[in-house]
C-alpha cells in the first residue's frame, strides 16, 4: 500500500511578520515545516515501519519554490520519496488542495495512495481546510483532527477530541486523516539520516494550474496589540476591577 | 462586494450542533445572532439539525423561519462526511446563500467538508463576526497581521468563533420540518468512518465558547496551582485554559491549550496568571475583549497586551482574590 504525506512550510513563529504594501512580507523570516506536519510524516513513518511494503512519499506544492527543506526534513525523518509541486499563483485552500490532488493523482496514475497524511491545519493561516477538500476532491474518506491511529487488517481505529470528551471512530482504507497534537512525539533526526536525506529521490512536478481561488486575500494590515495596564496595587483592587469587567457584560449569562 | 443571493436577500442556513439531543450553546447563540441580523421580510433564515433530539429542544430558538429536522437514530453522532453530504442537498434545494457553522470541534471539521461539496466560499476566524460585513477580517501569522478576505463563489460559509450573545426572544418560535435523508443516504450504508462512541473527560464549557477563561502557565507551578484556577473559574462562571508550556508539563489537557497551536479563544474576559505572553500564545486572543493578567515578573509581555494587571506571586494573589470575589459574588 501506499503512503502519502502531505506538507507545507510556515514562518518560524519567533519574530512578528510584516506588512509590505499590504501584503504580509516574508522576505526576512525563517521557514520551518509545520508543526503539525511533523506528526503526520511521523505517522506515516510508524506505519511504513509497522507494515514493510508501505512506501512513504512526501508532497508539497509552493509557488514561491519554498518548501525544500521541509521535504528533506520528511525524508531525513523516514519518507521514501519526496515531490515538490510547483505553481504559478496559490492564493486559497481551494487552489492548494487543487494542486495537491492532481499531484498525487499524477505520481499515482493507477491506484491512489490507501492512506493519505495531513497537518490539522498550517499554522500562518490556520484555515484547516486543505486536507478535507483534499479527500472530498480524491473521492476518499476523512477524519480531521485525529489523536490517536490504530490500524489492524484494514480496521482504522481513530481518537479525537470533541467538547469535554474524546471521540472513537471506526474507518477503512483509503482515508485522508489530519494529524493532531498528541497524535505522536515526532522522532529527531541526525547528521546520518539528514545525509540519507540528501539521497532519496526528490522530483519536481509541473501540473495544469488550479481553477481560480474561492477567497481571495486582500489588504494586509499589521495589528497593533498594545494596550495600555492598569496595574491594581492588591488583589483586592483587581478584585474590583474584574467585577466592573464582569458586571459590564450584560449579555453573558452564567 | 457581497453579492446577496439574485435579488439582494440573503437565504441563511444555520447548521445546529445537538450533543444528546441538546442543541449545542454556541448554535443556539449564533442563531440568534443570524436572526438579529437578517432582515425580516426579506433574508431567510433557516437552521438544519441531525439526530434525535430530546422534548424542548428547539424551545431555546426564537425568530421567523424553519429548522430542517433529520431525527434519525443513526444520526445521533455524525461524522462530518456525513453532515455536508446531507447540508450540501439541503442548501441546494433551498437555493441557500450563506451556511453560518459555530466554530466548535465538529463545526471546524465540517466547514471545509462542505466548502469542498458545494463548491462554496468558506470564511474562517473572522473577527468582529463575518457573516455581519460585507468583508471578513482575519488575523493571519499569528495575529500580527489582519487580512480582508473577499468570498468569490456564490455560496458562502461562515465558521464563526464566539461572538458576545444578543439578546433575541419574542414570541415567535421556527417551525420544525422533518427532513428526509432517503434521498441521500441508504437505509444499509455503512459510514466511513462511523462514530462508534464519545467518552466524557470534563464537563467544563469547552474553552472555544466561554464568556470567561481563567488561564494558567508554567508560572502556576504544577497541577495543583490549576485548582486554584479552577476555584477562581467556578466563581466567575467560566473556563480553565493553558500555555503550551502547561499543556507539555501535562499539568492540563491539549484540549485546554491556548494560541498558535491550540485553540483562538474570544471571551470577554481572559485571566492571564503565570503566563509570559509570548507571540505564540497571544496568536490566540486576537478575540479578546479584556485581558488580565497576574505575573511575578513586571517586565512580562503579557502585561503589554493586558486591560489589567497586578505584579506578584500567583500562590499569593489568587487566594486572596478569590476570597474576595467569593464574598461579593453569588455562588454559580
Ligand atoms: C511552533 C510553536 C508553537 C507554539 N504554540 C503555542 C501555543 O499554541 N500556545 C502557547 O501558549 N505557547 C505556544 N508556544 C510556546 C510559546 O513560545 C511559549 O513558550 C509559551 O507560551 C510559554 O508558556 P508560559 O507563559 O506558560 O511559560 P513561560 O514563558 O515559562 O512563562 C512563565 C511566566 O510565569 C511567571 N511566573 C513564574 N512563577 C510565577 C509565580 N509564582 N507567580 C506569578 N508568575 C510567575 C514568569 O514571570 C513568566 O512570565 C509555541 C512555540 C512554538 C515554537
Amino acid at each position: 500500500m501506499n503512503i502519502a504525506v502531505c506538507i507545507c512550510e510556515v514562518p518560524d513563529p519567533v519574530l512578528p511578520v510584516t506588512v509590505t504594501d499590504g501584503t504580509p512580507d516574508l522576505s526576512r523570516v525563517s521557514r520551518i515545516m509545520n508543526p503539525y506536519d511533523e506528526y503526520a510524516v511521523e505517522e506515516a513513518v510508524r506505519l511504513k515501519e509497522r507494515f514493510p511494503g508501505s512506501p512513504v512519499t512526501a508532497f508539497t506544492v509552493t509557488s514561491s519554490g519554498s518548501g525544500r527543506e521541509a521535504l528533506l526534513k520528511a525524508l531525513a525523518m523516514g519518507a521514501d520519496r519526496a515531490v515538490e509541486v510547483l505553481s504559478a499563483s496559490l492564493a486559497d485552500s481551494f487552489q492548494i488542495a487543487s494542486m495537491l490532488s492532481a499531484a498525487i493523482r499524477t505520481t499515482f496514475p493507477d491506484a491512489l495512495p490507501q492512506l493519505v497524511c495531513c497537518g490539522r491545519e498550517s499554522s500562518d493561516y490556520r484555515s484547516a481546510a486543505v486536507p478535507a477538500m483534499l479527500a472530498g476532491m480524491l473521492g476518499m474518506a476523512y477524519a480531521g483532527a485525529v489523536t490517536a491511529f490504530r490500524a489492524s487488517d484494514g480496521v482504522l481505529e481513530l481518537e479525537r477530541e470533541t467538547e469535554g470528551g474524546v471521540e472513537c471512530l471506526e474507518a477503512c482504507y483509503p482515508l485522508v486523516f489530519s494529524a493532531e497534537k498528541g497524535l505522536n512525539t515526532p522522532r529527531k533526526t541526525g547528521i546520518r539520516q539528514v545525509m540519507e536525506a540528501r539521497r532519496k529521490p526528490l522530483e519536481t512536478l509541473h501540473v495544469a494550474p488550479p481553477p481560480g481561488p474561492l477567497v481571495r486575500f486582500c489588504s494586509a494590515e499589521p495589528v497593533t496589540r498594545k494596550r495600555v495596564c492598569r496595574f491594581a496595587a492588591s488583589p483586592e483592587e483587581l478584585a474590583g476591577l474584574l467585577l466592573r469587567a464582569v458586571q459590564g457584560d450584560a449579555g453573558e449569562g452564567g | 462586494m457581497q453579492e446577496r443571493g439574485g435579488n439582494g436577500m440573503a437565504a441563511y442556513l444555520v447548521f445546529l450542533e445537538q450533543r444528546d439531543g441538546i442543541l449545542a450553546e454556541a448554535s443556539v447563540n449564533l442563531w440568534h445572532r443570524v436572526q438579529h441580523h437578517a432582515v425580516p421580510g426579506a433574508d431567510r433564515v433557516s437552521g438544519f439539525v441531525a439526530g434525535p433530539l430530546r422534548p424542548g429542544a428547539l424551545e431555546p430558538l426564537f425568530g421567523a423561519g424553519v429548522v430542517h429536522h433529520a431525527a434519525e437514530e443513526r444520526l445521533a453522532r455524525s461524522s462530518e462526511t456525513t453532515l455536508s453530504r446531507l447540508l450540501a442537498a439541503l442548501a441546494a434545494r433551498e437555493a441557500i446563500t450563506d451556511i453560518v457553522i459555530a466554530s466548535t470541534s465538529a463545526g471546524k471539521r465540517l466547514a471545509p467538508c462542505l466548502a469542498q461539496a458545494t463548491g462554496a466560499s468558506l470564511l474562517s476566524g473572522c473577527v468582529a463576526g463575518g457573516f455581519q460585513e460585507p468583508v471578513c477580517r482575519r488575523p493571519i501569522h499569528c495575529g500580527s497581521i489582519l487580512v480582508a478576505c473577499v468570498p468569490e463563489a456564490p455560496v458562502r460559509i461562515y465558521l464563526q468563533d464566539r461572538l458576545p450573545q444578543v439578546l433575541f426572544t419574542g414570541t415567535e418560535h421556527p417551525r420544525s420540518v422533518a427532513f428526509d435523508i432517503v434521498p441521500h443516504l441508504d437505509a444499509d450504508e455503512k459510514m466511513n468512518p462511523a462514530v462508534r462512541s464519545i467518552t466524557e473527560i470534563s464537563r467544563q464549557r469547552d474553552i472555544s465558547e466561554a464568556g470567561i477563561i481563567v488561564a494558567g502557565g508554567r508560572g502556576m507551578g504544577g497541577p495543583e496551582g490549576f485548582l486554584l484556577l479552577e476555584k477562581l473559574a467556578a466563581l466567575l462562571g467560566g473556563s480553565v485554559g493553558a500555555s503550551r508550556s502547561a499543556v507539555d508539563e501535562g499539568w492540563r489537557p491539549h484540549g485546554d491549550q491556548i494560541g498558535q497551536t491550540g485553540k483562538s479563544v474570544s471571551p470577554d474576559l481572559y485571566i492571564a496568571a503565570g503566563i509570559s505572553g509570548a507571540l505564540q500564545h497571544l496568536a490566540g486572543l486576537s478575540a479578546a475583549r479584556t485581558i488580565v493578567a497576574i505575573n511575578a515578573d513586571p517586565d512580562a509581555p503579557v502585561f503589554g497586551v493586558a486591560d489589567y494587571g497586578i505584579v506578584g506571586d500567583v500562590l499569593a494573589v489568587l487566594p486572596r482574590l478569590i476570597d474576595v470575589l467569593g464574598d461579593v459574588l453569588p455562588k454559580k
